[in-house]
């Protein structure tokens, strides 16, 4: 028995990962790929020794369980609809959705269709966070009093810095893996969310480019994440994934990329750190390919996908306000 | 010969009166500290005289007060020090309230006395480099900055450091380190949100602080006194031309490892550094500003506008208010 997986859309970047996982996974196909990008899709179909196909509807037909989404943020609902509408089980970039409303219609589309909605939250999967969850969950670090986190980074540039196709900016593209962390290693849900919030890096730029959230969790935890596009274009790596637990029994400290090597080349001043960590993308995608093929509920549903994004949306309401914003929105 | 009344002889008073030792033009007179005994030994090890009355820190014959005692006795002994005509040396944080900082702001200008407070952060070459570099615009206009700053739950048990009402927590007492550092570098405050956990003291504290500045900069602040090794601090500054970063941890210059050689001593790691201690500069500047007769180089204005910062951020996190500043 095997998977069989489509994707619609290499818009994101991280579809070529996703891409790249399928085909190295023993129990999955990559059957095919759609685009609304023809060119771009018929390359990527050509690198991954794939079909293009011409439209996401013959992708849909094309004898596939499930399908993996990376189009732009605002274009995840109606490929997910159309997905459901077919009986596809969908593995759905992050964030979700742009609004609450549509990460709620995705999740009653899949819910009434029968199909799984998963949310592509790959630091779950960081051996790191694996490990700090597991102290949690057994209680070694007592009661979470605290989590700083951090997932800075360069800007990603194209759709990302379009507010009518990303929802946002910095805020909406980086605030969610961390959010889902923290909801995930507490159980608690995300309580007050006070924002500031601003464009520094690039004067040109439609959308934020920094932002610094300070939440309050249902649990009494408090938190802060920083979410900015605040490395240079020649940082030595795209950006991070932190965090600081500080409990009553203990601390731990979460680094998604520190496991790297310093690159030094030719080039002026070329530096770059090289990730030998283990592949965490893989291992989302495994793990969605491994619920589809048992029939099993995926581990990061859309409603984390939601609960992550409404904290996106509720930093961007306090930066707007001043205040501090109470959720649910 | 400048002659130095101390006030108070724990930690940081040993550590002044043995810095004043290595200046020349100045002596560390007489010392005081509620603790008689405590005064004696400190007195006893400079040849100091132990006084039983702080009364006597401000006779004639003492040019200096140097409070070095808990924060809440700061206010006291400093307008009282003011009022004898005495030049002062005050550890951080000038005040535990807004209203004891206001009245050594005032009595220090009535007085007309030269007064430091040791926002020793700023004579941190790593700091201080950080300034430079953003004052000369090499990073361009900075948007966000973060900093950390970690060490253990200082004191023993029953320590003032660990009571909350006296210390402020780790946001009053250490992290206007920062505060300081940051007013110093990027200017004027607009609004403070801080999240803490001072309610878990004396196990733990530990503090999320947001500021808006009035040039734009957003920063965040990030003190802790949970940690379970040892201190620590980092930045880093993000600016629309590029990026500081420095982590304590990192840039070690110096590091020995002694194996010991008496019977059943484990081998223990000594981090030092053989670097000027920032905390002589300190001292240095400060006598040397007294000796001239000129202003101190951080002034009490600078060291009441940190003061409020702090505690504007200790309001925050108490009444999960945003303050406007």
């Amino acid at each position: 028995m095997s998977v069989n997986i489509g994707m619609i859309s290499f818009a994101h970047m991280h579809a070529a990962s996703y891409a790249a996982s399928v085909s190295a996974n023993p129990d999955a196909n990559l059957v095919g790929i759609s685009d609304a990008d023809c060119e771009r899709g018929k390359q990527v179909a050509e690198h991954f020794e794939t079909a293009y196909l011409q439209s996401d509807e013959a992708l849909l037909d094309a004898g596939i369980d499930a399908v993996i989404i990376c189009t732009e943020n605002v274009g995840h609902k109606e490929k997910t609809l159309l997905a459901a509408d077919a009986g596809k089980h969908v593995l759905c970039e992050k964030p979700i959705s742009t609004s609450v409303a549509d990460a709620q219609a995705m999740i009653d589309a899949c819910e009434s269709a029968g199909v799984q909605l998963m949310t592509a939250f790959p630091c779950r999967y960081g051996p790191a966070y694996i490990e700090a969850k597991k102290m949690v969950d057994a209680g070694e670090l007592g009661d979470i009093l605290a989590i700083n986190g951090t997932n800075r980074g360069r800007n990603p540039g194209g759709w990302f810095v379009e507010p009518e196709l990303s929802g946002g900016g910095a805020t909406i593209d980086h605030t969610v893996h961390i959010v889902d962390l923290m909801r995930d290693v507490t159980g608690d849900e995300v309580a007050t969310v006070y924002c500031e919030m601003d464009k520094f890096f690039n004067p040109e730029l439609k959308c934020d480019d920094a932002a610094l959230i300070t939440m309050d969790l249902t649990g009494g935890c408090i938190a802060a994440l920083d979410c900015s596009w605040s490395r240079p274009p020649h940082y030595p790596i795209w950006g991070d994934a932190t965090m600081c637990i500080i409990g009553s029994g203990g601390n731990v400290w979460v680094d998604l990329v520190s496991e790297k090597l310093n690159l030094y080349q030719n080039e002026e001043s070329s530096y770059t750190w090289v990730g030998y960590g283990e592949s965490i993308d893989y291992a989302l995608v495994a793990d969605f390919c491994s619920c589809v093929e048992a029939g099993a509920p995926v581990p990061i549903t859309g409603s984390d996908g939601l609960k992550a994004t409404e904290v996106a949306l509720a930093a961007y309401k306090s930066a707007e306000a001043g205040s501090k914003v109470t959720l649910p929105l | 010969m400048l002659n130095i009344a101390l006030i108070g002889a724990g930690t940081m008073g040993q550590m002044h009166a043995s810095n004043y030792r290595e200046i020349e033009g100045c002596r560390v007179a007489k010392v005081y500290d509620v603790v008689p005994e405590a005064a004696e030994t400190v007195a006893a090890a400079l040849g100091a005289q132990a006084v039983p009355d702080v009364a006597e820190a401000y006779a004639d014959d003492i040019d200096i007060v140097a409070v070095t005692c808990p924060t809440p006795h700061h206010a006291e002994y400093c307008c009282q020090a003011a009022s004898a005509g005495k030049h002062i040396f005050c550890e951080k944080p000038l005040a535990r309230t807004v209203q004891q900082g206001e009245e050594i702001v005032n009595a220090v200008s009535d007085a007309g006395v030269i007064m430091m407070v040791g926002h020793v952060v700023r004579f941190f070459p790593e700091y201080a480099t950080a300034t430079e570099l953003v004052k000369s615009g090499t990073i361009g206009d900075v948007g966000m900055v973060r900093t950390t700053r970690i060490n253990t739950m200082p004191g023993g048990p029953g320590s003032w450091f660990q009571d909350y009402e006296q210390s402020g927590g780790v946001t009053l007492d250490m992290i206007i380190h920062d505060f300081d550092w940051l007013l110093w570098t990027f200017g004027k405050p607009k609004t403070v949100y801080s999240r803490a956990l001072y309610q878990h003291m004396p196990t733990l504290d530990y503090s999320l602080t947001s500021i808006r500045f009035e040039s734009g900069a957003i920063a965040h602040v990030e003190g802790s006194w949970a940690d379970l090794t040892t201190f620590r601090t980092s930045f880093e500054i993000a600016g629309s031309n590029g990026l500081i970063e420095h982590d304590s941890t990192q840039n070690a210059t110096f590091t020995v490892q002694q194996r010991q050689v008496e019977e059943g001593l484990a081998a223990v790691q000594v981090p030092s550094s053989p670097a000027k201690s920032p905390y002589l500069v300190e001292d240095e500047l400060f006598i040397e500003a007294v000796a001239k007769g000129n202003q101190a180089p951080i002034s009490v204005d600078d060291a009441f506008a940190s003061l409020r910062l702090a505690l504007a951020a200790c309001e925050s996190a108490e009444t999960d208010e945003v303050i406007n500043l």
